[in-house]
């Protein structure tokens, strides 16, 4: 039995990683080890934009992060540098950047790298996608 | 050409428009800044301004702020950024010996935190968020 | 649970400095993990090497001249910097065009020493 970490740092739609990290986390979860956290950084952060839209036969990684979190706990957390860069952004930043509009995923934490540095420190094994 | 051109200043008004705009007036100079007071514009940054930056942060400048002050400006001009705490402590000790280079001395001129105060009285930008 | 032997970070830099911000953003990363207390080593391999270049200008093409804060990274901690010999002598590369000092290791010990770190990122 073994503690994993994930690192995302890969869009989602445009390259098949992110895909692979959910299924990589979903395997985890109906393992016997568990799945501490997934962190996303660089590119990952749009793996968490909520105003992503999807047709309906397509698979919709942005919801699925969020089930994954509500069905087993596990903490979705963003670097919040990288996320506001690219136009992630959750209501207080915006509020405090005078930006008129917010779209961070509710299922997700925009927080600060510091965050990264525990997950790392708790788990046996990070893995990035 | 043409149509290139009025692009690039609708993009420009478009980006005038949703930003809020703040300034320091001094001296009959107006400085631009962001919201929290941090320079938007390094080269902006005159000696004269730091104590005005400094009064927002309820700081009375000496002698001992005006070195880190100095100090944090030069680092930033010659690395492009501003050192987090752990390597200011580190660069001052290097520069200026143990008694100045520790973290209880520079958060007893900047109680809110050296690196967050004295780059903002350095005129240099906000550190990041996720430090 | 933790083995104490192995360094916290591996940070391998593959993407060139231009084009991409990968390498700021790996930059950022480590500078981040070594506030936190993390040990960090960089590795530089393919075309990562070209980051260490020492007449490069990010900001003439409209990007933030992160490559500066190499030059300040022993205030961050970070001391370990390894280069793969092979990688800068394909380029026609040598060490002395680098901003910084750093290890140079044929491919094998690039590999070996890598893996003596708990965690690798790659960038």
């Amino acid at each position: 039995m073994a503690s994993f970490s994930i690192l995302v740092t890969s869009s989602p739609y445009s390259s098949q990683n992110a895909y692979s990290a959910y299924r990589f986390a979903q395997a985890i979860v109906n393992s016997s080890h568990t799945l501490a956290g997934v962190f996303f950084y660089c590119d990952g952060t749009h793996n968490a934009n909520r105003l992503s839209a999807f047709p309906s036969d397509e698979f919709n990684l942005v919801q699925s992060w969020a089930a994954l979190k509500t069905h087993y706990q596990v903490p979705l957390l963003l670097c919040v540098t990288a996320a506001l860069k690219r136009g992630v952004i959750n209501e207080q930043d915006a509020k405090e950047l005078d930006l008129d509009s917010h779209n961070l995923h509710a299922a997700f934490d925009s927080i600060g790298l510091g965050e990264f540095a525990m997950l790392q420190g708790q788990t046996d094994r990070l893995v990035q996608f | 050409m043409n149509s290139l051109s009025s692009l690039a200043s609708n993009v420009i008004r478009l980006s005038a428009g949703n930003c809020m705009q703040y300034s320091i007036t001094y001296q009959d100079k107006t400085v631009e800044t962001d919201k929290l007071g941090y320079l938007l514009n390094v080269k902006d940054w005159q000696s004269e301004l730091a104590p005005i930056l400094a009064e927002q942060e309820n700081i009375k400048l000496t002698e001992n702020h005006w070195e880190v002050v100095n100090f944090v400006r030069n680092f930033y001009l010659t690395f492009n950024t501003s050192p987090a705490m752990r390597a200011l402590v580190k660069a001052m000790a290097k520069e200026f010996g143990p008694v100045k280079g520790n973290s209880r001395y520079l958060f007893k001129l900047f109680p809110k935190g050296p690196a967050k105060q004295a780059t903002k009285i350095a005129g240099l930008p906000k550190p990041a968020k996720c430090l | 649970m933790t083995d104490h032997t192995l360094i916290d970070f591996a940070i391998v830099n593959q993407s060139g400095p231009l084009g991409t911000a990968n390498a700021q953003e790996s930059l950022d990363m480590a500078v981040a993990m070594s506030n936190f207390g993390k040990q960090v080593s960089l590795f530089f391999i393919d075309d990562g090497v070209y980051q260490l270049v020492d007449s490069i200008v990010p900001d003439k093409i409209g990007r933030k001249a992160f490559n500066k804060l190499f030059a300040a990274l022993e205030f961050y901690d970070i001391e370990q910097l390894y280069v793969c010999r092979d990688s800068l002598f394909q380029r026609h590369l040598s060490a002395s065009q680098l901003s910084v000092d750093v290890k140079l290791l044929p491919h094998d010990q690039f590999a070996s020493t890598l893996a003596k770190h708990k965690s690798v990122l790659v960038f």
